[in-house]
């Protein structure tokens, strides 16, 4: 799911903070038909990225382990918010999505190195094989090609810049702000060096753990506080930038009117680009203060999109380009006709059976017993065919079993024909 | 011959006032410049009406209605032409260039004839009065546009709303400050044009203080201007609420200079005697 496909509220109940996604990976490979897989976690998208023989099957068990991943916290229906690619399509994505050409604001640098640490996070955790390991390395090109060969990149508008863009609205100057970073997430850091580069006077940095902001304080120049200090520094900050993992609220709205009293009623500027949301949405009620969230980010952001629609084609094509290579050399693979034409064949069994009982003896049966039987059918199918699959893993290191094994299918099915 | 003047000068305001309007809605930003250009050309013939009548007549064209219309007009042009200057502020004469064509229009409206000035008028203390109490009116009715420029980009920056209109707004925080050293100068002009308007009265009726309609409205919106300032200075009054009460103080102002005559007849104004 993407910032277009989910509202932020969806998109945060099944966010993977960046130290489980390791464990999630592990519980994600428990399901039967994934083979391979990435998880992507960022602000703006959730996407599990799997490489499996049955794309169906594949595709409702990452529904259910997303589904499960909610249910911790929220329990509602995901099936309006999350979209689902196969084959070419899922590659486009990926691809589309590496080139920054799915993101809120199309161009923006930060997306590929997420996708970079995610990727090597699933390698880490060892989820990553022969498919996956080729079709983000082959992304991360993709995504260069783009940044090269098109103007996109070069005139992205980040979600930072559209941050500083707000700034210099509500701000004369910015010469004379202080900003205060809490959180010590990447889009902070990002966006506190945005900020810096547009001139502001000084800055606060604070995280749970006093270590990770003096460590990113030096490295932006900014001051460390305690993070237990810092409601009471917040009279001090002109602008302050949400950006952690928290679960819970941070500052409320009680806290900002008082502040606001204290500030003499100066203008705050509140930024909130956590994984979760880091301030109450209710202190945009309060005069003298503007919260942004990272989706209203977007709406201010999507102007720019129409300028750049020109350049995006020409990105598209590259994009098309390199979905068509990457197909070709899957279909290359060894076993892959094999096991389609496997699947084919029992489907194709399948089929007739069915149809032959439907219009005879069981002519009778009622729509739902009909689609009954059908999963039921497709299930028993799946169910067969699992362990000679897994047997041709995609991965396989064995060549000479796996071409044994392809000899064997083909024989004994009479695939050939 | 100021007559002919004036309907010039009408009509340079109209084609500034289309100028601002076209530059609000079409990114073309020679039209920011040229805009207070045609305004600038404008008040020049503005002026040299003014002048002319003058020499003509031999009294300051500010007494009766219409001519004091067409005065106030040259004011707030005068006016923002400043703010212009140190503030590039060129969309701000988006609302003040269409204000100063239909005050000359209106000016139009109440007749064009000369008129005999009454003998009670025949003095210095009718031009440093009215131009000392304008002064003052017109600095709020630029503290109006600026509160109301305020409001709207405010209201986009809740609304998370972002139109190209919006970028040629100055941010918030510039439009507060104007709106408070407006504020600094309007208060200070408006109690000289009520001192001066008080000194008149006691030489020429013989008391200071009488009660007159005029003397209460003014009195009051002096008041309201006072505590804004006050608020402003010391109590952290900024922002939104600085902006609509400002709005609010000058709606009262202008709704009693151009109604309040007619409401509470008195002996200011017209029926001077």
């Amino acid at each position: 799911m993407n910032h277009r496909s989910a509202p932020i509220e969806v998109r945060e109940s099944v966010a993977f903070e960046t130290a489980y996604v390791r464990e999630a990976l592990g519980r994600l490979r428990t399901y039967p038909s994934i083979q391979e897989s990435v998880i992507l976690s960022t602000c703006n998208r959730v996407e599990v990225v799997a490489a499996a023989l049955n794309g169906v099957s594949a595709s409702e068990e990452i529904k259910a382990f997303l589904a499960e991943q909610r249910a911790r916290k929220n329990r509602h229906s995901l099936d309006d918010h999350v979209y689902i690619h196969h084959g070419p399509e899922a590659v486009r994505h990926l691809f589309r999505v590496a080139a920054s050409l799915d993101s809120m604001v199309v161009g923006e640098p930060q997306i590929l190195g997420q996708l970079k640490e995610y990727y090597n996070a699933a390698q880490a955790a060892g989820t990553v094989g022969t498919i996956l390991h080729r079709l983000f390395h082959r992304s991360f090109s993709v995504a260069k090609r783009v940044r090269n060969e098109t103007s996109i990149a070069s005139r992205a508008v980040s979600v930072s810049s559209v941050a500083v863009d707000l700034a210099k609205r509500i701000f004369d100057r910015l010469d004379d702000k202080t900003v205060m970073l809490i959180g010590a997430g990447k889009m902070g850091d990002l966006m506190a060096r945005h900020l810096q580069r547009s001139g502001v006077h000084s800055l606060m940095v604070t995280n749970r753990t006093f270590e990770r902001a003096v460590e990113l304080a030096g490295r932006i120049h900014g001051s460390p506080i305690l993070f237990e200090d810092f409601p009471r520094y917040l009279t001090l900050a002109d602008l302050v930038i949400g950006c952690t993992g928290s679960p819970e609220i941070l500052v409320d709205a009680g806290t900002v009117d008082k502040v606001l009293r204290e500030r003499k009623q100066k203008a705050m500027f509140l930024i909130d680009i956590g994984d979760r949301r880091n301030f109450d949405p209710a202190i945009n009620e309060i005069d003298n203060v503007y919260l942004y969230n990272i989706d209203d980010l977007k709406g201010v952001a999507e102007e720019n999109l129409q300028e750049r629609s020109n350049e995006a084609e020409k990105a598209e094509g590259i994009v098309q380009e390199e979905v068509h290579n990457f197909t070709r050399w899957i279909d290359s693979l060894e076993q892959v006709p094999t096991i389609t034409a496997l699947r084919q064949r029992l489907e194709e069994i399948r089929h007739r059976e069915l149809e032959r009982s439907l219009g005879g003896s069981l002519r009778d049966l009622s729509e739902k017993q009909r689609e009954a039987l059908e999963d039921m059918t497709t299930a028993m199918m799946n169910k067969i065919l699992h362990a000679p699959m897994s047997h041709l893993k995609l991965n396989s290191k064995d060549e000479d079993e796996k071409t044994l094994y392809i000899a064997a299918l083909k024989k004994l099915f009479d695939l050939e024909r | 011959m100021d007559v002919t003047l004036l309907k010039v000068t009408a009509v340079l305001y109209l084609l500034a006032s289309a100028s601002f309007i076209v530059y609000i809605f079409l990114v073309r930003d020679f039209v920011s410049s040229l805009s207070p250009i045609i305004l600038f050309a404008g008040f020049a013939v503005h002026t040299a009406a003014l002048v002319i009548h003058f020499l003509q007549t031999g009294y300051p064209g500010v007494a009766q209605f219409r001519e004091a219309l067409s005065f106030y007009a040259w004011l707030l042009v005068a006016g923002y032409l400043l703010i212009q200057l140190k503030y590039r502020l060129a969309i701000l004469g988006a609302i003040i260039a269409p204000l100063a064509f239909l005050m000359t229009l209106a000016a139009f409206a109440f007749g064009t004839g000369g008129g005999e000035l009454p003998p009670g008028l025949k003095t210095y203390w009718l031009p440093i009065h009215v131009t000392l109490a304008f002064l003052g009116n017109v600095v709020f009715a630029l503290a109006f546009g600026v509160s109301l420029m305020y409001l709207l980009q405010e209201n986009y920056l809740k609304r998370k709303k972002m139109t190209s209109v919006m970028k040629r707004f100055p941010s918030l925080e510039a439009l507060d400050k104007l709106n408070y050293v407006l504020l600094v100068w309007g208060f200070p002009l408006m109690t000289l044009g009520i001192l001066t308007g008080s000194m008149w009265a006691g030489i020429h009726w013989g008391n200071y203080w009488s009660w007159e309609p005029r003397q209460i409205s003014s009195g009051i919106a002096w008041l309201f201007y006072g505590v804004i300032l006050h608020g402003r200075i010391t109590a952290g009054l900024r922002g939104k609420k600085a902006a609509l009460l400002t709005m609010v103080g000058f709606a009262v102002v202008i709704g009693y200079f151009l109604l309040g005559d007619s409401i509470f007849p008195s002996r200011h104004g017209g029926r001077f005697e």
